[in-house]
Order: C-alpha cells, then structure tokens, then sequence
C-alpha cells in the first residue's frame, strides 16, 4: 500500500516540478503551467480520497500509540 | 583605494558617450552602498574576501606560533580552539567563497558579453549581508565565555551541549552567509541561463562561465541543507529537541551526515571554479586551444553530480555500516577519473605549445602540480581502511591545505593577476610579482609538506601541544607559515602598486588571450556590452570553436 | 502600454542595504535575547519592523516598476528563473528535516535499541529502551517531556488536508479565470484561497495548543516531538509567508493588475502555494499515517 502512495506522490511532485518548468521556460501567454498545476491538483485529490478509501478498507491505519 | 578607482572610472566615464539612463557611477562612499553595477559588486566582494583572508591568515599566523615549539608558548588551549575554528570559518565562507564570487560578478558578464548580472539589486544585497555577517562572526571573540572553539565543522554534541553561548550568534552568522551565496548563486545561473549573448551557445561558453555555472547549481542544493543543520543545533541548543541526543532517541552522528551532506559539494564549491580559472589562464600562455573543451564540461558535471553522494568518507571512524563504507570509498575513488581527465587536459594543451611564463601562468601552473598532490592525499584518505590511520591527524590538515591553498587560493590569486590589468587598466610590476610568486611557491610547500609527516607519524590536529618527536617538522612547518604569511604584504604591495602606479595596458593585455572580456577596453568601462556581440565576434574570440 | 525594449538595470538602490541592517539586527538580536538579553529582544522587534518596511519597499518599487512598463520580456524571464531556483533552495532546506526525520525513524531508533551489529549499545546505555514509532518513551526521560499521545491522523490533521486541497483547486480556478481574462473568477479565486489559507493557520495552532495542553506533546518530546514541530512549524511559516503573498497578490489584482500574457507574479505566488500544498501532503502521509 506505501507503495501505491508513493507512485501517487511520485506523480504529484513531477506535475508540480513541470509547472515550475513552464513557469521559467514559457512566458505567461502559454498555458502549459495552469494545466500542470490544474493536475497536480487533481491527483492530490484523488490520493486523499484514496487514504481514505484503504482506510475505510482497513488497508492502513494512520500512525499512534500503539 | 576606493578613490583611485573611482578617479579611473569616472574618467572612463567621461570619454564614454552613453544614452540618456547611462550615467557613471555616482560619487563617494554611496556609490559602494547603493551599486548595482555588477564590475562595482565584484571589486567590493574581492576586497571583503582580501580582507577576511588577512584576518584569517593572522588567525594561522597565531596557530603556527604556539605550535612552533612544544609545550604551551602564548595562549590558553581554548583560545588556540577558537582560532583554528575562527580560521577555518573566515577561510572558507569569508574569503574563498566571496572572492570566487566577485569574480564571477566582475567576469561572468563580460565573457558572456552580457550588459550586467540578470538581478542587480539582488546583487548587491548578496554582497551587503557579508560584512554584518563577518562581523557577527568575528564578534563571538569578545563575548563572555569566548568564541566557538569546536572546529570549523561544528560537530554536536560540542557544538550543543558543551558550547559556549556565542555559539547563537555564530549560527544566525552562517544562516546570513548561507542565505547570500544562495542569492548569489541564484543570480549567477539567471544571467548565463538568461542574458548570455543571443549568438552564443552553451557549448561556446568560456570554462570559467561553465565551471561557474555548475558550481552555482551546488551552491543551491547544499547551501539550504547547512541552514537546515545550523537550524537544529538552534533549536537543540536553546528550545529542548534532541535532533542530536541520544537520549532523546535523535543521534550526534546525525548531524555529521546532514553536515557532510553539505560540507563536500562545498569541497567542489571552492574548488570548481578553480578549475574554470586555470582552464582559462593555461591556453593563453600556451598560446593553444584548450585541449578537450567539451570533455572539461562533462567531468565538471559529473565531479558535481557525485559530490552529492560521497559525503560518508569524511565519516569512516565515526560508526558506519561496512557496506556504507565501502560504498562511500569506491564512490569517493571515482571521482578522480573525471578530475584526473581535467589535469590530463591541462597538461595536454600545454603539450607543444609556445609556452611563456607570465605570472598569472605560473600560478596556474602551480595550481596543476600542487592541486594534484593535494588531489592525491585525497585518494589516499579517500581508502577506508587506509584513512583508520589517518583519520583526524595533521595528514588530513594537509591534504585540505594543499587543495585549498595551493588550490582554491592559488587559482584566485592566478585570476587576479590575469585580470587585474583588465579591471584597473594598469599592468602589475612583473619583476615583483615573479618574486613574489616563488616565495609564496617555496613557503607554501615548507609550510604545508611536512604537515603529511607529521600525520603519517600520528599528531593530531587541532592540538596546541604535541609529543617531542613532532618538534622538527613543526617548527620547520612554522618557518614556513611565517614565510608565506609575510608573502601576503608583498602581495598587498603588487596591487596597491598596480592601481596607483601601474602601466597602462590596451584591451587585449596578454597578445594571445582570447574571450568576449579582452574585446573591451582596458580598465573595462563601467558599461558593456550595452549591443550585445555578434556570432562573429563570439567566433574570433573563443578559441575551442571554429577550428 | 509599451514596455522599454533594453534590459532595465536599475539605478543604485538603498533596500539592500536596509534589508542588511534589519537582518543582522534580527539576528543578532535573537541570539541575544536567547541569553536574556533584552537590548537583543528590542534589536529584533527593531530589526523586524526594518525588513517588514524593506520588503513593503522594495516589492514595491518592483510591481511600480513591472506596472509601467520598464521590464521588457527578458527581465521577465530572468525574475523566473530566480524564483524557479529560490524554490530549489526551499526543498533542499526541507530535505535536511525531513532527511533527520526518516533517519531517526529508520536508522537511530533501531540502533538505539540494538538493531543489527549495535547490540552493545542498546545493553550498556539504555537497556530497558524499545524501538518503536511514534516514539513516545524516549530512552532517557530525565530532559525531557513524555507525552500522553499524539495528534491523531483523522482529527485535524485530516480536515486541513482537505482545506489546504481545496485552496490548491480553488487557486487554480482562478488561475483559469485569469487565463480566461474572468477578473470577478479570479478574486473569488484569491479570496476564498486566502480564506482556507487563515482557516488552515488558524487549525494549526489549535492543534499546537491542543498537542501543549493535553497531550503533553512539545518541542522537549525526543525525536517525535523535534522532529513533528519543527517540520509542521516550518511549513505553516511557509503558508503564512504564502497568505500575505496572495493577499498582496489580490490587492494588485483588484486594481486591475496581470493580463492574459503577463502575469509572473501571480504564477510565482500560485506555484509557491501549490509547493506549500504538496510539502504537506508529504507530510501528512510521512509524519500521521506511514
């Protein structure tokens, strides 16, 4: 199951660093930044709602005193 | 010193016709405070690391006094602590790194036929946070309980919990250097990236400019890690966490790792464009291209790529899984492949070629020879097993003393000598700078060499006192500090001499150099490259192209 | 309005040096204070107020300056590259927290405990010392602050990751609104984006007071503790610096500031906010749930 988060993350921060790619590449008329940022946003949306989703499977449990 | 230059560049000024928002530089103590001329931003960076290099040399100068005999000469042992931390500290965030950085400032525009660095105000707060810094830092000496004394790599627990409370001040100082050479680093990549000549590519860039360039991406992954670990020492020391005690469940050994993971691309930081310096200065007094330019880039790259991933050997005694050793050694050895390809192509381009030995080519010359027994002692320490023996002893001391000084210092000085003429418009006395050089050459090693035999013989470093058998090399050591300590007022003289009294020399000072910075005029006008320069000029003046 | 066509250097300026002398008074001053002197604590709150005045000062000259049009395309660009990489910076420092914290997690904790050839060093300085994570006992109580627990994943901690995801989606609505030159789109954007960035602040300092107060859990918590504040306390630094940011960028958009093409101060501040984001995503994973 980490690993599955850590392929999402993976994802996150490349949509993330490619933003910051086309913010320094492209001037502002390109939208190629938006829509990196417009993905990143997304798949960090579907990772919460996926810790949800394997928590509500009891897949994994958040970190406490045992 | 101020005013003379001032008195050159207002008369340059004058003949200059420039338009309308050109105007010279303004007049007096402001003109410094306010600049944002990037020539102005270089020259006061190179006075502030002159300055912080005689102040660190007097620290040295008082190391080898007490060490000249054994037995306890002039100061208490924690005085002697501070000067050897204060030492390495002004060294290498006071001197190397900001003389590295005003030469850039002055030469990266002018070889890349930019008109000024991409962020000028920037610029000049880079600079201007490096007094206060200094300043606090050398503060610490006249606080209650002393200055820091726990060597320049802070290691805890001695930098936490047994450390004096002007340690604080000592690490909001590092914070503000570290936060100027991310500025100037940042600044650095913004104009190669951004303002080079339209006509020139990558590949044509002068190695200085690409040395620079890389060095500034190191700058920028490493500097942030040494905030982080100064950080943690703050708050271990003064808000109750354990980062660094055992007992909280943190680990001291942490914070050798998180400092390595910083101190060695620092190593490469001070050394880089060392690197870029000499492979300037060799094919000018060969008068040949330089051999092998497009392999100088990739060895550059790849000695900065792997800096990130050898910081362990500076570790081998202090608890490392075997594994991580011999990982961290056969790492380590590696490097040597791409800089023995970089020394290999210096020898080569001056392989047949009509050599002359004008000073700025003797020093780097003696920058090939004595970087590389430096670059050896490395391999050496580099061993794991073999570096059990060595470990924390004046062997050590050595080795970084001959990549630092006859190194990252001696390319400095290379690099003031080849482009003072061009900077002041007035040529160095030859006959005194020749002099100069081999006291400095002779001194340097009389001071330095026997520090490998006393390593090899077991004294440790960072000691005030040591046992009978160390007192020959010790005090032959000592004569040569003195020596090469002295050299520096002769030194001070050359230049002083240069500015006031010198020649006057044309654009090209040296007949056969070639790059964008020898088509200007000589002093550089305080504008260049206003229209930047056309793929023709860029041909004629780089030498590794167009052949 | 037609922007010059060289590249601006700017005439000499007095900021830099101002910002110099707020900083070393900040600094110096907060080194003193520690030592409890109150000269330093007056030398911070000085040396506050002159980079606050400083900063106002000189983003201010820039967005005068980038508003009449002295910054050419190239100036531009060279302003993105600096940011680019001063982001670069940011997650290295970063990096040194997090790198302590899975260092602890992974490598001195065990070792603590004896794992692989440390056997002796678990017998002979803590014996009684378990490997476990959370650390909740540390090896020697004595310096430090045991807490009762720690802050649970699905409380708060779960609903500011939610907050802080719906400002990254409403933030690039606006994004969107500026691209399609909707300027009402585009405050609405900004507004509700500073509002979830105040209610996520303000969620973090109740979770503070509550991990003070009750649970006992504080910086003098061990490694747990050290490493959670200082982690969580860095980044809401980072969303409060990120919030002004964006209230200063919807002041400049209600007075009708960025077009269509030109805009880098709003792209600067919006990848910052998204960099902010995603720094808690991975801390939300590293530090409540793996």
């Amino acid at each position: 199951m980490n690993y599955i988060i850590l392929i999402f993350f993976i994802f996150i921060i490349y949509s993330l660093a490619s933003a910051l790619y086309y913010m320094m590449k492209d001037g502002g008329g390109s939208k190629r930044m938006v829509k990196a940022l417009t993905l990143r946003v997304g798949i960090s949306i579907l990772l919460f709602l996926f810790i949800l989703f394997s928590f509500w499977m009891g897949w994994i449990k958040p970190a406490g005193v045992a | 010193m101020s005013t003379t230059t001032t008195d050159l560049q207002d008369e340059i000024d004058t003949h200059a016709s420039h338009d309308d928002h050109h105007h010279g530089p303004e007049k007096g103590l402001m003109r410094w405070v306010k600049t944002t001329n990037h020539k102005d931003i270089g020259t006061l960076y190179i006075w502030f690391a002159f300055t912080m290099l005689l102040i660190g040399g007097a620290m040295a100068m008082y190391i080898r006094a007490e060490l000249f005999q054994p037995g306890m000469q002039f100061f208490d042992p924690q005085f002697f602590n501070q000067m050897t931390t204060l030492h390495g500290l002004i060294m290498v965030f006071g001197a190397i790194m900001p003389a590295f950085v005003g030469l850039a400032n002055w030469q990266i525009p002018l070889m890349i036929g930019a008109k000024d660095m991409a962020l000028p105000r920037m610029n000049n707060w880079s600079f201007w946070i490096l007094p206060f810094a200094g300043a606090m830092l050398l503060s610490t000496l006249f606080m209650e309980g002393g200055a820091p004394a726990f060597g320049w790599t802070f290691y805890a627990p001695l930098s936490t919990t047994f450390a004096p409370d002007s340690t604080d001040f000592f690490i909001f100082a590092i914070h503000m250097l570290g936060f100027s050479s991310i500025m100037g680093a940042i600044n650095v990549i913004a104009t190669i990236m951004n303002m080079r000549a339209p006509d020139m590519k990558l590949m044509d860039m002068p190695l200085f400019v690409w040395t620079w360039f890389i060095t500034a991406f190191l700058l920028i992954a490493a500097m942030p890690v040494l905030a982080g670990a100064v950080t943690m020492m703050l708050t271990d020391r003064n808000f109750g966490t354990s980062f660094f005690d055992a007992a909280g469940g943190g680990d001291p050994v942490m914070f050798q790792h998180i400092f390595w993971f910083f101190g060695h691309p620092e190593v490469y930081i001070m050394i880089l464009p060392a690197f870029g310096i000499v492979s300037q200065i060799i094919p000018t007094f060969a008068r040949k291209p330089l051999f092998g330019y497009s392999s100088m880039v990739y060895a550059t790259a790849s000695i900065a790529l792997l800096s990130f991933v050898v910081w362990g050997h500076h570790m081998f005694l202090a608890g490392m899984p075997i594994g991580g050793q011999l990982y961290f050694m056969y790492a380590t050895i590696l490097i040597s492949v791409p800089t023995g390809v970089k020394v290999f192509n210096w020898i080569t381009t001056m392989w047949r070629g009509s050599m002359s030995f004008e000073t700025p080519m003797l020093w780097a010359v003696a920058f090939v020879i004595l970087f590389t027994i430096g670059g050896f002692s490395g391999l050496m320490l580099g061993i794991a097993p073999a570096d059990i023996q060595y470990q924390d002893t004046y062997f050590v001391v050595a080795h970084f003393h001959y990549v630092l000084v006859t190194g990252a210092l001696f390319s400095i000085i290379a690099a003031v000598f080849y482009w003072l003429p061009k900077w002041c418009g007035r040529m160095y006395n030859e006959k005194l700078a020749k002099v100069h050089f081999w006291w400095a050459v002779i001194s340097v090693n009389v001071l330095f060499f026997p520090q490998h035999f006393l390593g090899l013989a077991g004294m440790p470093r960072r000691i005030p006192d040591y046992s009978l058998q160390f007192a020959d090399f010790n005090m032959i050591s000592s004569i040569g500090g003195f020596a090469f300590g002295a050299s520096f007022i002769l030194l001070t003289y050359i230049i002083v001499d240069c500015i006031r009294n010198g020649k006057p020399v044309n654009g090209r000072v040296w007949e056969s150099a070639k790059g964008l910075e020898w088509s200007v005029d000589s002093p550089a006008p305080y504008h260049t490259f206003d229209t930047p320069p056309t793929r023709k000029q860029i041909l004629e003046e780089t030498s590794h192209i167009g052949h | 309005m037609q922007s010059r066509s060289d590249y601006f250097v700017p005439d000499g300026s007095y900021w830099p040096i101002l910002g110099s002398i707020g900083m070393a008074a900040l600094l110096g001053g907060f080194a003193a204070s520690l030592h409890d002197s109150l000269v330093g604590t007056i030398s911070m709150i000085l040396g506050f107020g002159i980079i606050i005045f400083m900063l106002f000062g000189w983003i201010g000259q820039v967005i005068n300056e980038s508003e009449t049009g002295t910054y050419n395309l190239q100036v531009d660009k060279s302003f993105r590259i600096g940011m680019g990489w001063f982001i670069f910076s940011e997650v290295m420092f970063f990096a040194a927290f997090f790198g302590a914290l899975f260092y602890a997690r992974q490598l001195s904790v065990p070792w603590l405990a004896g794992e692989g050839n440390n056997f002796w060093t678990g017998e002979n300085l803590w014996p009684e010392f378990k490997s476990v994570w959370p650390l909740i006992k540390m090896p020697d109580t004595t310096n430090f602050t045991v807490p009762k627990g720690i802050i649970e994943a699905w409380e708060i901690p779960a609903i500011n990751t939610l907050t802080l995801l719906t400002s990254g989606a409403t933030l690039t609505y606006a994004h969107w609104s500026l691209m399609d030159e909707n300027r009402s789109g585009l405050i609405g954007g900004l507004i509700a984006t500073i509002i979830l960035g105040v209610i996520f602040l303000g969620l973090q300092a109740f979770e503070y007071i509550e991990a003070y107060q009750h649970l006992d859990l504080k910086l003098t918590s061990g490694i747990y503790g050290s490493t959670f504040f200082m982690l969580t306390g860095f980044h809401g630094l980072h969303v409060t610096l990120g919030t002004i940011m964006l209230i200063v960028i919807l002041m400049r958009a209600i007075r009708g500031h960025f077009k269509k093409d030109r805009h880098f101060g709003f792209e600067a501040v919006a990848w910052y906010w998204h960099f902010v984001d995603v720094v808690w995503l991975g801390l939300f994973i590293v530090v409540y749930w793996l």
